[in-house]
């Protein structure tokens, strides 16, 4: 964590400096959302609100619109800003509007502006420290919005003081900070020597190099900047993690930012709260015999349920259920033949005789070297040959996962609910059909599950699941984008124990744990866990600082945090998770696979031919945003992630529709 | 919804019903003469999640038609609003939700309908899963009468009818193997307006040739069949006495060569491709045109029109 030098630290370190021109937007003034395009997400909400769906996708319509605006001055080679009248013409046309709807739009923002204007510390302390010292502070700002509005904002925020004679703002002056050409215009205004004026700024380049090349001392402060994500992903969904984002942003100003605190008190909150939302909701139209959350997706809202169970929530008790895929499939396993064996064994694992014993719970009997490496399809040839004994040993660990869920209740006979992350039902499918056999049909499951891709087609006809976020009714390209973040999702929603691989007699489950998993816990997770747990019984209790409550946590919103995160993620983000391996092969043994791919040792190597099998990788084993951003992020591997987005174009940055 | 042993697909369909944001329904599954205790098992299956509206089964002994099984789940239910709900198609959870409440504000209007997506998809031993997507051309334009005359235009996921619809129109032509519900979209278009949606709340799934047979849709197995009952349709129309000066089965056939011409026209490469095709149901509508002459002066020189302009478009 980096420390921010104080107010006073900076204006000591420039004591020459008579005038203090300090930078408008990120730096004396902030919004209560994430990023600045998200006032068009608020504005879009309250356009749908009060004048119907004919306004849904209001808020990347004015993105563009600005985008537009823009190209058509840099096209005509002109150095000034885009001006709001400029950005109107363009949103007019876009959205054929009438003139009296373009003005009422352009009223709005700028009361949107307004009304979610809040003054950033630092920009305060520097500017009351300034006035004190005797400077004089003026506001210096590339921004289409005119002057009258940017003090209009300062006295909103708090300050009183300004006058519109200090702000210079860049759609006025026919030039910007940025290209360097209002430097001259507030220089000639102010009849100062450039050494005479401290710039406080956000932007490297407009704030930083170009103001210092002209001799102007400068100081960047970018900590407000941190929780921006790419513009054009603005809709009103955006807003819950926004929200609670743009708080981290405002309370870390001073400390550094904490990726693994936002993930987990952003994201995963958002996520632990919809899975204790979704129970609850089942609990209210129905007569629920059990309640039981999947181990190891459900821990965190286990945590949460126990708590708000603590506060008089009037929650019944709920477990907390330790099972996996692997065990369930092999005490549900009848047989074995050449077309199951491969779930036992992956296309491309190389295992020993040793380890496929530990992963079928049975000793094999076979001529080869318990400890040397064999191929897949030998290994399979080991447990075909062995078919009986790893059938008794299947047997075995069905009586003691029977014995296991009997005394969590699970066998009780009426309708239970089964919370847990997701993706295609299929292990919450095998373990209905086990308990229905076992009592007869009396007990049925419920899959509630975070989000669902198309495979839990074939599942439905063995199981009723409900997707919070996704399922396989929404499109095929979020239904992919989907499958692309669940790694991501099963490395963060995750409990300080390792996967359960078996169970001992008396029905106690036996947990794996990994070193990698482990290590990843204590570096990662267990930070984010614990934040997680703080943000979503805040949420739910509605004490959010935020404000952001579960009447906020929805289908849209859920979704759209997941793809703000696991779709189009932050560097910082990124940096933080590329310590994270995950372990996904059916003994939860071995190393596992890092979330972020590794970038190839030579990116300039990579044929065009080999990024059908990149993507496949990618998509299936990897975090597949995180990685293709961590290809992009660097010069030399950007133009595979550029090819990649070509290619598929569902894996490009943007994702609302 | 009509099924008929498919219950992955079934499954699917019920969920995608389950999901809804509008929650007063009622499910008729119609189970086809299929295996009753198969579809039993996929219905307890699905009522075990939480629920909204009710679902209920009719289990006809014996096969019948598509527009038959249609009728008979028409017949035991009583809403304000129906929908037929093909077993193999879904929709986005805010489809029922977005057409009753259009339907609800405007009055006039007998269906609404929305916009759709076609799903491509393979169903193999079980499994499905999606090859690719397309946007379903559609648009209020083909929710017309002359839109609509020269072929169907949208699939039944898309729409939702007032039930009063049935008293003005009738029923589904029960006589009908299969574009049942073209014909009865013209009928019902005539008593009232169909208003279009352009959000794709419906998605409209089509196997992959790679696919199990038994997965198959109606009109991708029964190209040939779909094609002989659209001209017996419309040799039945061309019988009958004209409305307001126009008959209905003249007007078929001349939209149906201006939906050729424009395949033609909109896609060159694949039309000569599909030359053979196109070139046998041309010469399936010749005795039509012919009828058609009647209304022109000179019969040979629109029928020498229609050709002149085939080899125009297709040696462009």
């Amino acid at each position: 964590m980096t420390v921010q030098l104080s107010a006073e630290q900076v204006l000591d370190e420039h004591s020459l400096a008579s005038v203090l021109s300090i930078d408008f937007f990120d730096t004396l003034i902030t919004r209560s959302v994430a990023q600045p395009t998200h006032v068009f997400a608020v504005m879009e909400q309250e356009l749908v609100a009060t004048r119907g769906t004919a306004w849904r996708g209001f808020a990347v319509a004015r993105v563009e619109s600005e985008l537009l605006a823009r190209q058509g001055i840099e096209s005509a080679n002109e150095h000034r800003d885009v001006t709001f009248d400029e950005i109107g013409y363009q949103l007019t046309k876009q959205l054929e509007l009438t003139r009296a709807d373009r003005d009422m739009v352009m009223a709005l923002e700028r009361d949107i502006e307004i009304r979610l204007v809040q003054s950033v510390p630092f920009g305060v302390a520097i500017t009351e420290a300034a006035r004190s010292r005797g400077l004089r502070v003026v506001v210096v700002s590339d921004n289409y919005m005119p002057a009258e509005h940017l003090l209009n904002m300062a006295h909103a925020a708090g300050y009183v003081w300004l006058s519109a004679s200090d702000i210079f703002v860049s759609c006025e002056h026919g030039g910007m900070k940025h290209n360097g050409m209002l430097w001259p215009v507030v220089l000639s205004a102010l009849n100062v020597p450039t050494h005479s004026v401290l710039h406080v700024g956000d932007d490297e380049h407009a704030d930083g190099n170009v103001p210092a090349s002209l001799g102007i001392f400068t100081h960047v402060r970018d900590t407000m900047r941190r929780s921006h994500r790419d513009m054009i992903n603005t809709s009103p969904a955006v807003l819950a993690l926004s929200r609670i984002e743009s708080c981290y942003r405002n309370a870390m100003d001073e400390t550094g930012w904490d990726s693994a605190e936002v993930i987990g008190g952003g994201l995963i909150a958002m996520i632990v709260a919809a899975q204790v939302i979704d129970a609850r909701s089942v609990l209210e139209q129905r007569s629920v015999a059990g309640v039981h959350f999947a181990a190891r997706d459900g821990y965190l809202a286990h945590r949460v349920w126990n708590i708000l169970k603590s506060h008089d929530w009037g929650l019944p008790n709920a477990t907390y259920t330790a099972f996996s895929r692997s065990v369930v499939w092999r005490a549900c396993l009848t047989e074995i033949t050449r077309e199951n064996v491969g779930r036992f064994v992956g296309d491309d694992e190389v295992l020993t005789v040793a380890r496929l014993e530990r992963r079928v719970g049975s000793a094999l009997a076979s001529d080869l070297d318990r400890e040397k490496p064999i191929d897949a399809a030998t290994a399979r040839d080991v447990v075909l040959v062995n078919a009986d004994a790893v059938l008794s040993a299947s047997k075995t660990l069905r009586t003691r996962l029977l014995t296991y869920l009997q005394s969590h209740g699970v066998l009780i006979p009426g309708h239970h609910i089964v919370v847990d992350l997701g993706w295609t039902g299929s292990t919450i499918a095998d373990l209905a059909e086990l308990v229905a056999g076992e009592s007869g049909d009396l007990g049925t499951l419920e899959g509630r599950l975070t989000g669902l891709y198309w495979d839990a087609s074939p599942q439905r006809m063995r199981i009723a699941m409900h997707g919070f976020a996704m399922d396989e009714f929404g499109s095929i390209t979020d239904n992919l984008r989907l499958l692309g973040v669940i790694k991501l999702l099963e490395a963060l929603v995750t409990a300080p124990h390792g996967s359960v691989v078996g169970y001992e007699d008396d029905g106690t489950p036996i947990f794996v744990e990994t070193a990698p998993e482990l290590a990843a816990y204590d570096v990662v997770m267990r930070q984010v866990g614990d934040a997680a747990v703080r943000g979503a019984i805040a949420i739910l209790e509605g004490t959010h600082p935020s404000g952001v409550t579960a009447a906020d946590i929805t289908k849209e919103s859920l979704w759209a945090a997941i793809m703000q995160v696991g779709h189009s993620p932050r560097i910082d983000e990124i940096n933080l998770l590329s310590r994270v391996n995950h372990v996904t092969s059916i003994d939860h043994e071995g190393n596992g696979r890092p979330l972020i791919a590794v970038t190839p040792k030579d990116p300039s190597s990579v044929e065009l031919r080999d990024l059908p099998g990149m993507y496949d990788t990618l998509i299936h084993r990897h975090w597949m945003q995180g990685s293709l951003r961590a290809l992009w992020s660097k010069p030399e591997s950007a133009w595979i992630a550029d090819e990649v987005y070509k290619r598929w174009p569902m894996t490009a940055p943007r994702w609302v529709p | 919804m009509r099924t008929y042993e498919r219950p992955v697909l079934l499954a699917r369909a019920i969920a995608s019903v389950q999901v809804q944001t509008f929650t007063d329904w009622e499910l008729v599954i119609v189970n086809n003469g299929g295996e009753s205790s198969v579809v039993d098992g996929v219905v307890r299956t699905a009522m075990n999640a939480t629920p909204s509206g009710t679902i209920r089964v009719l289990h006809l002994p014996d096969r019948v038609g598509m527009e038959e099984a249609s009728n008979r789940g028409l017949l035991d239910s009583e809403s304000e609003f129906f929908v037929i709900h093909d077993d193999d198609d879904s929709w986005d959870e805010r489809f029922l939700d977005t057409a009753i409440r259009a339907l609800r504000s405007s009055s006039s209007a007998v269906a609404a309908v929305t916009g759709v997506t076609r799903i491509y998809e393979t169903f193999r031993g079980g499994k499905v899963w999606p090859v690719s997507h397309e946007d379903f051309p559609l648009s209020q334009g083909l929710l017309t009468y002359r839109g609509m005359i020269g072929g169907n235009t949208f699939p039944p996921i898309a729409a939702v009818f007032r039930r009063t619809v049935l008293a003005a129109v009738g029923n589904f032509d029960a006589s009908l193997p299969v574009l049942g519900d073209w014909e009865f979209n013209l009928r019902a278009v005539t008593a009232g307006e169909f208003y279009f949606i352009p959000d794709r709340l419906a998605h409209y799934h089509t196997r992959t040739p790679e696919s199990d047979a038994v997965s198959g849709n109606s009109i991708i197995i029964g190209e040939e069949l779909h094609r002989s009952v659209k001209l017996q349709l419309q040799d039945k129309w061309l019988t009958e006495p004209p409305v307001n000066g126009v008959n209905k089965g003249e007007l078929s056939v001349v939209a149906a060569t201006e939906v050729l011409l424009g395949e033609i026209r909109n896609n060159r490469s694949d039309a000569l491709l599909n030359l053979e095709r196109i070139a046998s149901q041309i010469m399936r509508l010749q005795p039509m045109v012919r009828r058609i002459a009647h209304n022109v002066r000179h019969p040979v020189h629109g029928i020498r029109a229609v050709g002149r302009a085939l080899r125009r478009t297709i040696s462009r």
